[in-house]
């Protein structure tokens, strides 16, 4: 008996190899970035009291002496070989530690950020298409426009003092309880909202003019199952294009929503890294990231095949 | 029927109201204490991190042989009684029956153990405490006799940094890497949850040696931005707010709720002079900087009042600090004649570097249109901390705006550490050999008359040479709800909350 082979799991484990020419590269950048940036992170790390000593301890112990690219090699080779990302030089634990305690927060609020984006912007975005230039249609892209334009700093401080300072609904930090999650979902979803509001509708004006939609009507479909079954079928790829790669921006961590709201999330990991030049972090952090935006693009790649059977074909 | 059914509302009514009754439950004391930090701490365990945010929620946890009164006096700790048995031994008879929180018994072995460990290559990051430390040794299980490389006044102040905090070396042993999130100490509150840069919870140790703390837990949030942090304060959500911004004060003044508390801590901070560059290595030029300016009302300008012009580079809250020493007093005649003296062509460019720490870069603004009047073109130049101190380092500046916070609460730690010619951040680069002799010598003197007469004669000296001038003691405020008594900032900076109680 021949052992058939999966093209689906060809196609995922090339796509989880061809990962490692990304990281390399991504890794490479950053390094050089973090190189090239002034400031000597033992002094910051250390502080201003520490003794000349303990500075040049601290460098030769982390490798700050050795040339730019034995350092560069010294790293890869310990991430291959050992899984070894390096420690924090700020708070000696492992960066992957660092990186799995600020992830959840991250993690939550980009889920709750993207159902609620999601679950609005795709009905509204169909509304919308389906009254294309009615009052509903410009009121919608108007405030698209709006969500897409508004700072998100000034959009959630708004939100504190109404809805926390004057309303008392919700509390104004701290990301313990459903009730913390309100105003940072409501603050960060405007951008994503906004953005599959305009695809949902744009994707649903061009699938409407087809002609197997005229078909379908002139056989005798409500306009229910015209819509939602074969219109919003055929003009789902380029929307969870667009939701792929905003939950993806989302994972990296949004500073400013962490900042306002006291989040522990990794976009607040990140930016202390980098200014107190702790460089494993940094560094692991944004191969982190890389490794998730991969991630979701091969999860959104595979619902393309779940959402297509043209594309579902090609895996058979 | 209606009457059957209005019987029914009636029997339901009762019994709803014999519900609450029995289940209302009378408003409990309150039992526990939140307070919101700006910064989380970067870890818990004491040799890790030279930091404010760190300092103050371990002091909490772990306590050193002896703290300090506000004016820098040593008083005991875990250390009964303390004496200097000559200029460099120490010693110490430990407190008996004291426990940590893991069971074990407090001994010398845990203070030798401590010391050991902060003097080793972990403890990089705070190694100026302990690398004095010449040997520790333990007669018995409650006597230690500390002996340093040189004399050195100071000392008291080290030994009550919390980077010398006492550990538990089973503790660490056994926990590992996990230890600087569970740390263990002797500390009226026990660690129970940390959520990092969220909130740390403590929990009261009930089997603590000393006074327990009249609330059962105590929070610790950390919440950067500073308008949250009064907001938090207003709806109820913490009852202490570290650090509002001076904005908030009248605000949170006139909540009928809320009081604020002001402090000053051991800090000062000042411009000064690259003295290794032309023309800021003639003392001339800087006399005649410092009368362009109006500092005092720059600083009056920026904090709205609050906060104090400095007369001396001691701060106020520091020992022998001299108040008598003049103010200086804005003379632009005099100052223009000073830069004619001193030969300097007008129109002079220069920069002012400070960090974005928005009150530095208000005052360059301010200094910038000042010294325009006596000929001089500032560049107000705001760099990122790491550039900042990498250019300080280099010295490529000709004035800057830093501040310098005196942890050891004695003289010497403003003047060894930014004045000295070795100093590690003499970023001035000033070197006056009279000025290193006096420095050197205060350093070894016991506290006494002589030692305060040679402190203000350097004071009066950096008055004379000017190689930096004081911008201001910073007067930091606190958001308090009146239900809150007994808090009293320390002027170290990291303020213990174990006395507080509620109304």
């Amino acid at each position: 008996m021949s052992r058939r082979d999966s093209p689906l799991l060809k196609y995922i484990v090339k796509r989880i190899f061809s990962l490692i020419p990304v990281l390399l590269g991504v890794a490479f950048i950053v390094f050089t970035l973090l190189y090239l940036t002034p400031g000597d992170p033992a002094r910051i790390v250390l502080g201003e009291q520490a003794t000349e000593e303990a500075l040049s301890e601290f460098r030769e112990k982390e490798g700050l002496n050795d040339p730019f690219l034995v350092q560069f090699g010294n790293y890869v080779w310990k991430a291959v070989t050992k899984g070894d990302i390096g420690r924090s030089y700020m708070t000696r634990r492992s960066v992957a530690n660092e990186i799995m305690s600020a992830f959840p927060s991250t993690l939550k609020l980009a889920l709750s950020c993207v159902i609620a984006a999601v679950l609005l912007g795709i009905p509204i975005g169909i509304l919308s298409a389906i009254r294309q230039n009615t009052l509903f249609d410009n009121i919608t892209r108007f405030l698209a426009i709006v969500g897409l334009s508004m700072p998100v700093f000034w959009q959630g401080v708004l939100l504190i003092l109404l809805f926390s300072v004057k309303l008392r609904w919700f509390p104004a930090s701290g990301f313990d309880t459903w009730a913390t999650l309100v105003l940072p979902t409501l603050t960060l979803a405007c951008n994503p909202l906004a953005v599959i509001t305009r695809m949902t509708r744009s994707s649903m004006l061009e699938v409407v003019r087809q002609d197997y939609i005229r078909t379908a009507r002139a056989k005798g479909q409500t306009e229910q199952i015209v819509i939602w079954r074969h219109a919003l079928g055929n003009a789902l790829i380029p929307i969870v294009t667009v939701i792929g790669l905003q939950f993806g921006s989302l994972l990296a961590g949004a500073v400013l929503t962490e900042s306002i709201f006291s989040i522990p999330g990794v976009g607040r990991l990140m930016v202390d890294a980098i200014k107190m030049r702790d460089y494993p972090v940094v560094q692991g952090g944004v191969l982190f990231i890389a490794v998730a935006f991969s991630f979701v693009n091969l999860m959104v790649d595979l619902l393309y095949a779940w959402i297509d059977p043209r594309i579902r074909a090609q895996y058979r | 029927m209606k009457g059957k059914f209005s019987s029914k509302v009636m029997v339901l009514a009762v019994a709803a109201l014999a519900l609450v009754a029995i289940f209302a439950v009378p408003a409990l004391a309150k039992d526990t204490l939140v307070i919101a930090n700006i910064y989380d701490a970067r870890s818990l365990d004491p040799i890790v991190q030279n930091e404010v945010a760190a300092s103050n929620a371990i002091c909490h946890i772990n306590e050193t042989l002896i703290d300090l009164t506000d004016d820098g006096r040593p008083m005991p700790l875990l250390a009964e009684t303390f004496e200097q048995v000559d200029s460099r031994t120490y010693k110490f008879v430990l407190r008996q029956g004291v426990k940590f929180h893991n069971g074990d018994p407090f001994t010398a072995a845990d203070v030798l153990y401590t010391i050991e460990r902060a003097k080793s290559p972990l403890g990089s990051a705070i190694k100026q405490y302990p690398e004095i430390i010449e040997s520790a040794e333990a007669p018995d299980d409650y006597t230690v006799i500390i002996k340093i490389k040189y004399p050195f006044t100071p000392f008291w102040g080290t030994m009550a940094h919390t980077s010398l905090a006492i550990v538990n070396k089973r503790a660490v042993e056994e926990k590992g890497d996990m230890y600087p999130l569970e740390p263990v100490g002797t500390g009226p509150f026990q660690f129970k949850e940390w959520v990092k840069n969220d909130r740390l919870t403590l929990e009261r140790f009930e089997d603590y040696w000393g006074t327990k703390p009249a609330y059962k837990t105590l929070v610790i949030r950390s919440i950067p931005e500073s308008v949250n942090r009064t907001i938090e304060l207003e709806t109820g959500a913490i009852d202490i707010a570290f650090r509002i911004p001076v904005s908030d004060v009248s605000r949170v003044k006139e909540n009928k709720d809320l009081d604020v508390i002001g402090g000053f801590e051991h800090s000062v901070t000042y411009m000064g002079f690259n003295c290794e560059k032309e023309p800021w290595n003639n003392p001339k030029v800087r006399e005649a900087i410092k009368l362009a300016l109006d500092i005092n009302g720059a600083r009056h300008a920026v904090f709205r009042g609050t906060s104090l012009t400095p007369v001396s580079i001691v701060p106020p809250t520091i020992k022998y600090t001299d108040k008598e020493l003049p103010a200086p007093k804005r003379d632009l005649e005099k100052a223009k004649q000073l830069l004619q003296e001193a030969g300097v062509q007008l129109p002079l460019k220069a920069q002012i570097w400070s960090n974005s720490y928005k009150p530095r870069v208000d005052l360059a603004q301010i200094f910038q249109a000042q010294l325009k009047e006596i000929g001089i073109e500032i560049e107000a130049k705001v760099l990122e901390w790491g550039a900042y101190l990498e250019g300080l380092k280099v010295g490529e500046h000709d004035m800057y705006i830093v501040g310098w916070v005196i942890s050891s609460v004695d003289p010497d730690g403003i003047f060894s550490g930014i004045i000295h010619s070795e100093g590690g951040s003499n970023y001035s680069r000033f070197d006056d050999i009279i000025t290193d002799a006096l420095i050197e010598k205060g350093k070894t003197m016991p506290d006494s008359d002589r030692r305060e007469s040679l402190y203000k004669i350097l004071q009066a000296r950096m008055v004379e040479l000017n190689p930096i001038l004081y911008l201001y003691n910073e007067e930091n405020f606190f958001g308090v709800n009146k239900s809150v008594q007994n808090f009293h900032p320390s002027p170290r900076g990291y303020h213990n909350v174990t006395g507080v109680t509620f109304k």
